[in-house]
């Protein structure tokens, strides 16, 4: 199976006021498999966000490459066909909401790309119907939840029937159970639909849920790994600004005392089985 | 010396097809010294709650008092009211305009109406409490700054009126565990130093937990919980989870500990304090002190 994406030896240079250069990202390569569910962490300023604007060519890499589907990102007349492959959402459900009704809102990509008429209702059917939001298609967006406008932005991406979706801090602005509502929604596209999706958060137990975790810093990928071998590493974490989920870092602490602990435990649960065995 | 809110309505849009209730009779006191978290999902009525508290919005029915003095109306003695109780407002930095740190940070108090070099004064007082260096960024252009050190400028912009009452809307959204740990170290002291009261908007039931001394839990225009935030996780769990919060990491580590008949003692609230019941229960000697794991281990 060929990668979806593929990011080669990719640098990306901004110019500040004093046309001083500044490496946002540095020689980074990565690659990212169809179906699958990558995390990316880091600290503000480590560069998730510009490597994920690549993604979707809303950036292109000053040096190296970035390859979607094997179309380079620095071709233009790929740039509808890119777009319509990774679909992006961002922190702020507000600035992504355009229609007055949630169904017109949906439509809005669709009819934007040339969608033939009839085809447009059933892609916003399946949409709606994929982020559990069928009942409020008739409904004005500004007066949904902050979850529920956000499952209306995913489903505005949907519409484009990518095979890929970059979330950047989708849950950042969203109380307790708006971040359930998206983190299931995402999880569920993953699985059921085979979506790939790229997930960029500060919350380490939304990264928990990922296939692979990806840790940027400065530019760079310090390391990456399953959940499980990126949350053991409590102390490297550390160093970056970043922090372990709480039961993985008590299982470190406990396993520096000098208890024996089974390796790779990240989940509260783990962590209380181990502690308290049945028998 | 308190903010006290008797019995307030609030309704938007009154009396047409729009009408909408955001706040059914709500009483409330804060005194200075507290340090409140005030929880509550999207659309509870927490955000009206905070406006009303320094007198953005009026009650539909009911008074907002600070110091005693009606927050509605007009006069010298309101405005001067208003003005003691500070506000930072989600994404501050979103807020900053001027060409550099210290003309943003100036701004409000020569509003007020301060001499220049009592500006300035104030200026080098509010950049120290959020630790920025006043020598290497008062002559920056905020825009050039991390997320961060933006969101610091903005608070500093507000601890700088000198309030005595600060109420921060979400101000860790969208930052790192360091920069929000570096945040929250900032506003301790502010709060610890001057005794102002702090009331933080919050979805984050870790912040709750781990900073204010009260817990305040809003649902459908009412408060539904009031109390100390340890005593509302450990035994107001079901209303909480009704009001769709949730509950910190530590807690359901507790609660999956305890179901499992480990004992604990019930004075766990944090990382470092359930490590060392841990440590305790497994008679394990700690490998390190406890001061840098109790740093190292906190709840997140």
């Amino acid at each position: 199976m060929e990668p979806i994406i593929i990011v080669k030896d990719l640098s990306h240079i901004y110019r500040d006021g004093s046309d001083q250069e500044f490496y946002a990202l540095k020689k980074v390569n990565l690659h990212i498999m169809p179906g699958e569910f990558v995390a990316i962490i880091g600290a503000n300023g480590s560069g998730k966000s510009t490597l994920a604007r690549h993604f979707n060519a809303l950036l292109v890499p000053s040096e190296g490459m970035c390859l979607v589907n094997g179309m380079d990102t620095c071709d233009e007349s790929h740039l509808w066909d890119i777009r319509q492959t990774v679909g992006m959402v961002f922190q702020n459900p507000d600035n992504q909401i355009v229609a007055a009704i949630v169904e017109e809102d949906v439509a809005f990509g669709p009819e934007n790309i040339g969608v033939p008429g009839e085809q447009i209702r059933p892609r916003v059917e399946a949409a709606l119907a994929a982020v559990n939001m069928s009942a409020y298609a008739h409904h004005a967006p500004h007066l949904l939840s902050g979850g529920q406008k956000q499952r209306i932005a995913i489903a505005g991406v949907l519409a484009l029937e990518p095979k890929c979706i970059v979330l950047d801090e989708p849950t950042a602005m969203l109380d307790p159970r708006g971040r359930r509502e998206i983190v299931e929604t995402v999880r569920k596209l993953n699985r059921e639909k085979g979506i790939t999706v790229v997930y960029i958060t500060h919350y380490m137990v939304e990264a928990m849920l990922a296939d692979r975790v990806v840790v940027m810093n400065n530019g760079s990928i310090a390391f990456q790994g399953t959940p499980q071998e990126v949350f053991s590493r409590v102390e490297e974490l550390k160093q970056l600004g970043l922090e372990a989920p709480l039961a993985a870092e008590l299982a470190y602490y406990l396993r520096q005392d000098g208890l024996k602990l089974p390796e790779g435990i990240i989940s509260n649960e783990e962590l209380v089985a181990a502690l308290c065995p049945s028998n | 010396m308190s903010i006290k809110l008797e019995q307030v309505k609030y309704t938007y849009s009154p009396k047409t097809p729009y009408e909408q209730v955001a706040l059914k009779g709500v009483s409330l006191e804060i005194e200075k010294g507290e340090f409140v978290a005030l929880i509550g999902h999207t659309g509870s009525g927490k955000s009206t709650l905070i406006q009303i508290m320094n007198g953005l919005l009026t009650p539909t029915e009911g008074v907002a008092l600070v110091n005693r003095q009606n927050l509605a109306g007009k006069g010298a003695a309101v405005k001067s009211a208003r003005s003691q109780v500070g506000m930072v407002f989600q994404y501050p930095e979103h807020q900053l305009f001027a060409e550099t740190v210290y003309e943003d940070i100036a701004f409000g108090p020569r509003n007020k109406g301060f001499d220049e070099d009592v500006v300035e004064h104030l200026v080098r007082q509010a950049m120290e409490f959020v630790d920025l260096d006043y020598d290497t960024y008062a002559h920056r252009s905020p825009f050039q700054l991390s997320g961060g050190q933006m969101r610091r400028v903005a608070i500093a912009g507000v601890a700088a009126l000198d309030p005595e009452y600060l109420i921060l809307d979400e101000p860790s959204a969208g930052l790192d565990p360091v920069s929000r740990d570096n945040i929250f170290a900032r506003l301790l002291e502010l709060y610890k130093k001057r005794g102002l009261a702090v009331i933080l908007v919050t979805h984050s039931m870790e912040e709750a937990v781990r900073y204010a001394n009260r817990l305040v839990v809003i649902n459908g225009g009412q408060i539904v919980l009031d109390g100390r935030p340890e005593d509302i996780f450990l035994h107001h769990r079901r209303e909480l989870l009704a009001s769709s919060m949730d509950e910190p990491q530590v807690y359901k580590i507790l609660a999956g500990l305890r179901s499992r008949g480990l004992q604990l003692p019930g004075s766990i609230k944090d990382g470092a304090s359930l490590l060392a019941a841990l440590e305790k229960a497994k008679g394990l000697t700690p490998r390190k002190t406890q001061g840098q794991k109790g740093e190292q281990a906190h709840a997140q």
